[in-house]
């Protein structure tokens, strides 16, 4: 299996907020959400893996390159666009792309041109006069129209409004067609998570909270409805990410479901009502209330 | 250590496109600010020096800012810096980028003045003191561009470049101190004396010294954050 990143043991401090032991791979050709409150750490490990920052400890390999020193030789393939990311003000989006097409020899002028048409931007005017979200889609079309094996994308539906925001998913679930291509995206939505990847990674304070294919790790998860008294200490099971109660009625948000769970809960005096599958955005806010790695 | 000089000749041509007509607008004043000196009549001198200085000043400062604080500000540097370039390949462009636009104008306006010195009814004795004057702008934009180049806080980079830019004006006083230099100001004779050369040779020394020393410093950082 050939891995487009992969991270070992990564530590890297600021003074107010450290990324802690992170170790990360992603496969060739596979799609990662990167999920995470704000000062998770997202756009921190999304610096490591462009060489724009570089590790206190720990190892960086991307496309085969050693991190931060090949930078250079990442970068060609690599397309990374950042929510924080702006493009210059005064000049066109046509002299974005003429500056771009000559810095990466794969640019595909073809494919461009098919972009800005989806995008309905205008390559002729000014970035100063372009909306947030025709500026998302200008920094977007900048990265794909290069053909990157990687493409990092640090919130790149924040603020967009739901037209917008469904034109880039729909941009970017054409370019995850192409089985060779990986792609890293961060989002606090989780919709855009759950639509497009195919595993899954949570980032809380620094720390990785899960890491899994999205399928197998939705499906790990159950809200349980059950009857009875809550008894104690079934918060510290390794399988019980929450439980509260509400009356006779006890609430159940289990990481780790399986067949023997309520024969389990049973012999706790809790009759299991109903076991239902939880949303992804639901899990997130359980995972990191719960603080454990799921 | 290689330097990826494509990209850097491709961001240096930028930085140039970008401020190119804001320097030609430079230029032409600084040009008109020659014309004021080519009079030879003392009002006009007094307009024309002055006019000149500030042309000189703002071209300085606004290569420095637009080039650097501006892209940190509008965080366009985050699109340069997400492109096939290096910490060093950065420094790198930046330093030619702005030795470029600052260049033009510094040239065109030195060669310019000595010009108008030389051929115009102005004494010829202004030529060296000219030569000092555009030396301290030469040391103050290094040490600008340097300080600019080398921390983050937008005020540091401000306070750095008024202030060395406004030392001109002590600079200038510190220079009619010395009789070797004050005293040939006036007189229509091209005289080189030996504090005016070790002035002069000081200011280039140290304006070369701070912009090399700044390139070391970030041909040592593996990253940029």
């Amino acid at each position: 299996m050939t891995l487009a990143f992969s991270l070992s043991g990564i530590a890297k401090r600021y003074p107010h907020f450290a990324l802690q032991d992170v170790s990360l791979d992603l496969p060739e050709g596979q799609v990662m959400g990167l999920v995470g409150v704000n000062g998770a750490g997202k756009t921190t490990l999304l610096r490591l893996l462009t060489g724009l920052a570089a590790p206190d400890s720990g190892e960086v390999q991307v496309l085969g390159h050693r991190l931060p020193e090949g930078q250079v030789d990442a970068k060609r393939d690599i397309g990374f666009a950042s929510e924080d990311m702006r493009l210059y003000r005064g000049q066109t989006l046509r002299w974005h792309m003429d500056l771009v097409s000559r810095i990466y020899p794969g640019w595909d002028e073809p494919y461009a041109d098919d972009l800005v048409k989806r995008f309905e931007l205008r390559p002729e005017q000014v970035l100063g006069g372009f909306s947030h979200g025709q500026r998302v889609k200008a920094l977007l079309l900048l990265c794909l129209a290069r053909r990157p094996r990687l493409l990092l994308l640090d919130e790149p539906t924040t603020g967009l409004d739901p037209v917008a925001r469904l034109e880039v998913l729909e941009a970017l679930a054409d370019v995850l067609r192409d089985e060779s291509r990986s792609v890293l995206f961060s989002s606090h939505n989780t919709h855009d998570v759950e639509q497009l990847a195919d595993s899954i990674t949570f980032l809380h304070k620094g720390r990785l909270v899960a890491s899994a294919d999205k399928h197998a790790f939705v499906d790990s998860w159950r809200r349980v409805v059950c009857q009875g008294a809550l008894p104690a200490g079934l918060d510290a099971w390794p399988e019980i990410a929450s439980a509260r109660a509400n009356g006779s009625v006890v609430e159940i948000k289990a990481r780790a479901w399986n067949d023997q769970l309520p024969a389990r809960l049973a012999a706790q005096g809790l009759q299991v009502q109903r076991a239902d599958p939880m949303a992804l955005e639901d899990i997130f806010v359980t995972a990191v209330r719960s603080g454990g790695v799921a | 250590m290689t330097l990826n000089t494509p990209v850097i000749r491709l961001l240096v041509a930028k930085d140039w496109q970008l401020f190119q007509k804001q320097l030609a607008f430079y230029v032409l004043a600084g040009i008109v600010a020659l014309c004021f000196l080519g009079l030879a009549k003392p009002w006009a001198f007094y307009v024309g020096s002055l006019m000149l200085l500030i042309v000189m000043v703002s071209a300085a400062c606004f290569s420095i800012s637009t080039s650097l604080m501006v892209e940190r500000k509008e965080q366009t540097l985050a699109f340069v810096m997400s492109l096939p370039v290096s910490p060093l390949d950065f420094t790198v462009s930046k330093l030619a980028g702005n030795a470029l636009t600052f260049a033009v104008p510094f040239v065109v306006l030195l060669g310019g003045t000595l010009a108008v010195v030389l051929f115009t009814p102005l004494p010829d004795g202004l030529f060296v003191y000219a030569l000092l004057i555009f030396a301290y702008l030469l040391f103050a934009y290094a040490v600008s561009l340097a300080v600019a180049m080398s921390v983050e806080s937008e005020g540091w980079a401000t306070f750095a470049m008024i202030g060395s830019m406004v030392l001109i004006n002590p600079y200038i006083m510190a220079l009619t101190q010395v009789p070797d230099i004050s005293e040939r100001v006036s007189v229509d004779a091209l005289v080189w004396t030996t504090p005016a050369v070790a002035i002069l040779a000081t200011l280039v020394v140290l304006s070369l010294a701070v912009l090399g020393l700044t390139g070391w410093f970030h041909a040592r950082k593996p990253a940029f954050y």
